[in-house]
């Protein structure tokens, strides 16, 4: 579609830019860090961009060579199973780290691709691992990003009705947004039906459906993409058992 | 309701000026043949992606006709072979498997309207055949909730055809009258007695249309008030949901057929303007309520309903009651709409069958919408269909502030608020029931397109009037 968000166009100052001016580094790996050790690593930090739509930042079995921080746009990771379907496994958002899968056995487990025109930061996985070790607080960093993709997986494969996957999805959706300084209510879906149901382990149309049913409880209200969150507190109740995370 | 117009023929003539119909923004001479199939398959497949996919509205061209109209400017081919319609339809069954693959099928069609030409130039086997594909290939609906359309030549449908359309599934018909006057109707090749069209229409009720429409035409040669006001009492008495009055457009340098019709046959002017007050009198006072343009509809039906309730649209058909449709166009000259990409075939039918043969959509042309694009389109939509445009809201709903973005056309709208066309107050533009009439000439004060290319208008377009 067309109407897919513009990229903003990477200037010399944006590829200059270090961690410690990024408006993201709160969300992402240098979150708690000392300012001095936060000058270590974005010494190892590579910017890269822009990343194209349909564009794939690696697939599985590619040698882990760098960890990826989203800078700017959408991400899916996903996997093909045996049978060569499809198995979206998330959606990445600004601030996030991408490929942490694979750090053992050192290869990449799934694929990840970009849902529209994006950029990230490479992270030299040795050269990461090595400053690990002398900064304590860039491990926990990394466990805390770990177990939050652990505790999505595991919501994910939980006992959950379709509208409580559903909400919590918007809700998860909501909470990041709203922790990048955006609107929490305004949602502008990057990813297709399909990849969403994919995701929650629904079928296509249920999830247009709970939108659907939502939208004439008032809950939201769906302009194509464009997802108006209207009954917060309704739709955390039945998110709430289901938050993917944060 | 019953909203009146007051009737000021000086002021109307002023803004006799030719001009688009606005059936779509922008319009039609705007596309590009630089948009093709590569677009159409990215809209579309963007289209299916949405949380909750539009419900889709199919409109399908049949061009035949068995002889001219000399007034039509239509896209259509005059035959009396019977075997044009069947190959014509062997290739639209592969435009339909094109087209199916590319929607998702949980995506209900909630509109469908065949247009013509002649639909009912078909048999009823062959609709019936086109039924079927249409609805083996996509997901038609058989609730009341479906709007289903055709348009109808009186002359070719009996009370056996009747039944038969029904019996696909069509629920509303729209019925070609233009003028009950013999007269009128031999300078213009189209002779269908009055007797014969009333029995179509109490006929159609019978069978269970839902709703009936019936075009008139104003400002055909040979017409008079008396004859034309005959025509419109007649009607009336027949009591129809809908009645389109349509001016008639004398370009018969655009329109071949058009030179049949004799110049000292034609309408002078202000004969076309007193036709013209007539039938927004009498359909008034006869408690159709006017929609917009040539447009009136009965109180309780649902383009009044939708008038009065703001979700009144304008599409490629006129006016309509359902916003929020992905427009799928089958056939040669038809235009498409999915998202934000419109879409048009072929407009010959050698071009459009040549595509086929290959195995590819018969795209001619089409245009992406850009935001100002969308932002003019909905400033002329609330215009045309709501009759007020909320300077406000529509500011809030774009991120902008709409005298500013807009001061030179709040500027050109001044001398239309001192023939009282508009309102203008702090913050809202009120169409007055005048302006309704001539909206055409203050959307197109907001048409950028058509800002850019002075004159191109008198070229491309219909009077107003």
């Amino acid at each position: 579609m067309s109407g897919t968000a513009t990229p903003s166009p990477l200037n010399l100052y944006q590829l200059r830019r270090s961690c410690s001016s990024c408006s993201l580094s709160e969300l992402c790996l240098p979150m708690g860090l000392a300012a001095g050790d936060i000058q270590r690593l974005e010494d190892l930090v590579a910017p890269r961009g822009p990343v194209n739509e349909g564009e794939h930042l690696f697939r599985i079995g590619d040698p882990l060579r760098v960890l990826y921080a989203v800078r700017g746009g959408y991400f899916k990771s996903y996997m093909v199973e045996a049978n060569g379907r499809e198995q979206v496994l998330g959606f990445h958002l600004p601030g996030e780290l991408i490929g942490l899968d694979a750090i053992w056995p050192e290869k990449h487990q799934c694929n990840a691709v970009a849902l529209n025109t994006a950029s990230v930061c490479e992270l030299p996985y040795g050269q990461l691992t090595d400053l690990g070790r002398q900064v304590p607080g860039l491990q926990h960093s990394m466990l805390r990003l770990l177990s939050k993709e652990l505790a999505i997986s595991h919501a994910l494969a939980g006992d959950f009705s379709a509208e409580d996957r559903v909400a919590g999805f918007l809700m998860s959706l909501s909470s990041r947004m709203k922790a990048r300084g955006h609107s929490e209510t305004q949602l502008t879906l990057a990813m297709s039906r399909r990849d969403i149901a994919n995701y929650l382990r629904l079928a296509t149309e249920t999830v247009s459906r709970v939108f659907s049913r939502f939208e004439e409880d008032g809950l939201v209200s769906v302009d194509r993409r464009e997802v108006l969150l209207r009954d917060v507190e309704r739709l955390n109740k039945l998110g709430h058992c289901f938050s993917a995370g944060g | 309701m019953v909203v009146g117009v007051r009737f000021e023929a000086a002021v109307v003539r002023r803004y006799d000026v030719p001009g688009p119909r606005y059936t779509s923004y922008p319009t039609a001479p705007q596309f590009s043949e630089a948009v093709g199939e590569g677009d159409y398959l990215k809209a579309a497949r963007a289209s299916n992606d949405d949380p909750i996919p539009r419900p889709l509205s199919i409109y399908v061209h049949v061009p035949f006709c068995a002889a001219p109209c000399f007034y039509c400017g239509c896209t259509r081919i005059i035959t009396r072979d019977r075997t044009a319609g069947t190959r014509y339809l062997n290739r639209l069954q592969r435009e339909i498997e094109l087209q199916a693959r590319l929607f998702d099928r949980d995506r209900s069609v909630d509109q469908l309207h065949f247009g013509g030409g002649t639909p009912t130039f078909l048999s009823d086997a062959e609709l019936a055949d086109l039924m079927r594909f249409i609805d083996h290939s996509f997901s038609l609906r058989d609730d009341a909730l479906r709007e289903y359309s055709i348009e109808v030549d009186p002359r070719t449908v009996d009370d056996a055809r009747l039944a038969a359309i029904a019996g696909l599934g069509f629920n509303r018909i729209s019925l070609g009258v233009q003028d009950f006057d013999p007269d009128v109707q031999k300078a213009v090749n189209r002779i269908q007695p009055q007797e014969d069209v009333l029995a179509v229409m109490s006929g159609a009720r019978r069978h269970g249309f839902r709703s009936v429409s019936v075009d008139l035409i104003y400002g055909l040669p040979r017409q008079t008030e008396a004859g034309f006001a005959r025509t419109l009492e007649q009607v009336i008495a027949a009591r129809p949901d809908r009645v389109a009055a349509y001016s008639y457009a004398h370009l018969p340098q655009t329109f071949k057929a058009q030179t049949q019709i004799k110049t000292e046959d034609l309408c002078p002017p202000e004969v076309k303007l007193a036709l013209l007050g007539i039938t927004v009198e009498k359909l008034t006072a006869a408690g159709y309520v006017y929609i917009g343009m040539d447009h009136f509809a009965l109180p309780d039906d649902e383009l009044s309903i939708a008038l009065a309730d703001g979700s009144l649209q304008r599409n490629f058909q006129g006016y309509s009651t359902r916003a929020g449709l992905d427009l799928i166009g089958l056939g040669m000259s038809a235009i498409g709409q999915v998202g934000p990409l419109y879409i048009q075939n072929h407009r010959l039918l050698d071009d459009w069958a040549a595509a086929l043969d290959v195995g590819r959509l018969p795209i001619w042309r089409g245009l992406w919408l850009t935001r100002e694009d969308r932002i003019r389109r909905a400033v002329i939509r609330e215009l045309m269909c709501r009759g007020e445009l909320d300077l406000h809201k529509l500011g809030e709903r774009f991120g902008l502030d709409f005298s500013s973005h807009f001061a030179a056309e709040l500027e050109s709208l001044a001398p239309l608020a001192e023939d009282g066309l508009v309102e203008i107050e702090p913050g809202r533009i009120r169409v007055t029931p005048l302006g309704r009439l001539l909206v055409r000439a203050i959307a197109m004060r907001f048409d950028a397109h058509l800002n850019q290319e002075p004159g191109a208008g008198a070229r491309r377009f219909s009077r107003i009037v």
